[in-house]
């Protein structure tokens, strides 16, 4: 028994060390003195930060990306949202299908959708221009994220609840608003910060979608690494995960206790 | 106080239609139950007048008034739900002031009047506190106290009881007995349980398979069922087929095993066969050999103030209810006293 229990704590630590010495290492590599991404560091100083920020592409970059991905999710929040809401409440015999077309950006490959997306564009004449098609890819797939979190908070609770705010006077709107949104407040503050790290963090559709002009961040991150090797990258990459973290951080102190 | 009157209401999903032609009129003050098992329609029907089901043909009149095309949160109704579904996330006196505040009453007459409410079902000490925190009869008091604060035209209950234990659901019977009769307001009750709709209300309505099959008194149907499936529905009942001369004359005769004869009402619509029933506590034990059947105590039950028998005789096993002290062993032969007065002719069901 003892042994066994000793194994599975060595066992977590290994898992744990597994997933998170890669992001160690990346934080730790950003805070190299020397001129090039090593590991372990040659020395600490805050010298690549300075230079990241003094650098407008990398700036502009993590701009692009927080505003892309902060619309993406706002777009995905409400679409998502709704369709939850006919999945739940009102899809009867089609639910299923539904909800496998909903998921299917998370099931097929990230490539395809977006391959897929490259034709359809150019197929309706827009291209690749305005970034509606980049936009678009990133709304699809963030969309899963919501649906998912959405419907798990609305399976819990009681249409009833709805169904009473209308016999006390309220209207649909009203309902939604005073009593649906409350409860499913837990699951769109998930879905929102899944949204905003998987459109933060996505590479393929950003890729192949993104067209000319200014690049989201890992885009850039990965034109850059192509000609250089510095730790300026780790020190960008360390800011990004710092962004991502405070994102979850802030979600949870707002609502993860509730419900 | 409103009336409610439905006046052939059907509702169809496509297929069977799940009601078939409902007309019913409610008074003013009234408290009636739709009874009857589960899939006949009762809910279907409070549904409708709640407005969250549209109806496919016929009108609901509140006061004359046609309301059937209207939006559920026009139609002025009070609804209790089975699950209560009180606002998780409001508190005890937030769930109260929800219909106010929708009905743009002044804040301070809210403040006001659901502290009345609070009073009226006595939670006023729980006013601040979450429906999470409370116990299943505390939050039915609180969803009671919802839909009565904003005084509605009627109140809809939906199986409000369903939820709660067997003690509490007799505490709460006579709770929303006696809170209905001091609001008097017209109130429409859904349940399965005869129990429930007997003690309560004024007016059952008893329903099957999407049709009303009889609305009286709670005495009337219980005494005097029009058919075998409604007498059997709110109670325990004896069908005898007994040979019947006569029938739809105002009285019929009945001629007993053995030659004796008993003359009882006539039912108003002849039926295509009749059985005559008899409640089981309108049996009376006598000796062996007396009375107008013959029989042997096939099992006793004792209830405490009361014995249940099964009692074999040529009619089948007839259940048989006693006071305690009249006393029969099992495997005895016994004589069973029919009350003229008290039996009554019911339709035979088809499939009997």
């Amino acid at each position: 028994m003892r042994l066994a229990e000793a194994l599975l704590a060595l066992f977590r630590v290994l898992v744990y060390i597994f997933l998170l010495a890669p992001i160690a290492v990346v934080v730790l590599a950003s805070f190299n003195a020397g001129n090039f991404l090593t590991f372990p560091p040659q020395g600490l100083s805050l010298r690549w930060f300075v230079t990241f920020l003094q650098n407008d592409v990398f700036i502009d970059a993590i701009v692009y990306s927080a505003v892309l991905a902060a619309l993406a999710t706002a777009v995905s929040l409400v679409i998502g949202t709704m369709a939850a809401l006919y999945y739940v409440r009102h899809a009867g015999k089609e639910a299923e299908t539904v909800r496998v077309l909903l998921l299917l950006p998370l099931i097929l490959p990230e490539i395809l959708t977006a391959i897929a997306l490259l034709f359809f564009f150019y197929q309706i004449g827009v291209g690749l221009e305005h970034r509606i098609a980049l936009f678009t890819g990133h709304v699809l797939m963030t969309l899963p994220f919501v649906f998912l979190n959405v419907t798990t908070s609305l399976q819990g609770r009681d249409e009833a609840c709805e169904l009473a705010a209308r016999s006390l006077g309220a209207s649909r709107m009203t309902a939604f608003r005073r009593v649906t949104l409350p409860l499913i407040a837990p699951g769109l503050a998930t879905g929102g910060v899944f949204a905003f790290i998987i459109s933060f963090d996505t590479f393929g559709i950003s890729f192949i979608l993104k067209g000319t002009g200014s690049a989201p961040l890992p885009i850039q991150l990965y034109d850059y690494l192509r000609f250089n090797f510095t730790p300026e990258a780790a020190a960008v990459s360390t800011v990004s995960i710092i962004f991502t973290l405070a994102a979850v951080v802030v979600a949870d102190r707002l609502f993860g206790r509730k419900g | 106080m409103t009336e409610v009157s439905l006046l052939s209401l059907v509702k169809s999903y496509g297929g069977a239609p799940a009601l078939r032609g409902i007309s019913l009129s409610v008074g003013h003050g009234q408290f009636v139950s739709l009874l009857g098992p589960s899939g006949c329609g009762k809910s279907t029907t409070l549904r409708c007048i709640a407005g969250f089901e549209e109806v496919t043909d016929g009108r609901i009149l509140f006061d004359g008034k046609d309301i059937s095309r209207k939006l559920p949160e026009k139609r002025d109704i009070g609804m209790v739900f089975q699950s209560y579904a009180l606002f998780p996330h409001l508190t005890v006196a937030q769930n109260l002031a929800f219909g106010l505040e929708m009905r743009k009453v002044p804040k301070a007459q809210i403040a006001e009047r659901v502290a009345r409410t609070l009073d009226l079902v006595q939670l006023t000490p729980y006013a601040e506190r979450y429906p999470k925190a409370l116990s299943g009869g505390q939050q039915q008091r609180v969803a009671l106290g919802r839909a009565l604060v904003i005084e509605p035209a009627i109140l809809l209950l939906d199986e409000p009881l369903a939820n709660l234990d067997a003690k509490l659901r007799d505490e709460m019977r006579g709770f929303i007995r006696d809170l209905q009769k001091r609001v008097g307001i017209t109130t429409i009750y859904v349940t399965h349980d005869q129990n429930e709709a007997m003690t309560m209300s004024d007016l059952v309505v008893v329903m099957f398979d999407g049709a009303i099959a009889q609305a009286g008194t709670p005495e009337e149907i219980y005494n005097t069922p029009s058919t075998e499936a409604v007498a059997r529905f709110v109670g325990n009942a004896n069908i005898l087929d007994l040979p019947a001369a006569n029938p739809g004359a105002g009285t019929i005769d009945l001629t007993l095993p053995g030659g004796a004869s008993l003359t009882i009402p006539a039912p108003e619509k002849p039926a295509a066969r009749l059985g005559i029933m008899a409640r089981p506590e309108q049996i009376a034990l006598t000796g062996a050999g007396q009375g107008h059947l013959g029989g042997r105590v096939t099992r006793r039950l004792f209830g405490g103030g009361y014995i249940d028998y099964e009692i074999a005789t040529d009619f089948g096993v007839l259940a048989v209810q006693t006071p305690a002290n009249v006393l029969a062993d099992e495997g005895q032969a016994v004589g069973l006293l029919l009350d003229p007065a008290r039996l009554w002719p019911v339709a035979r069901d088809a499939a009997a």
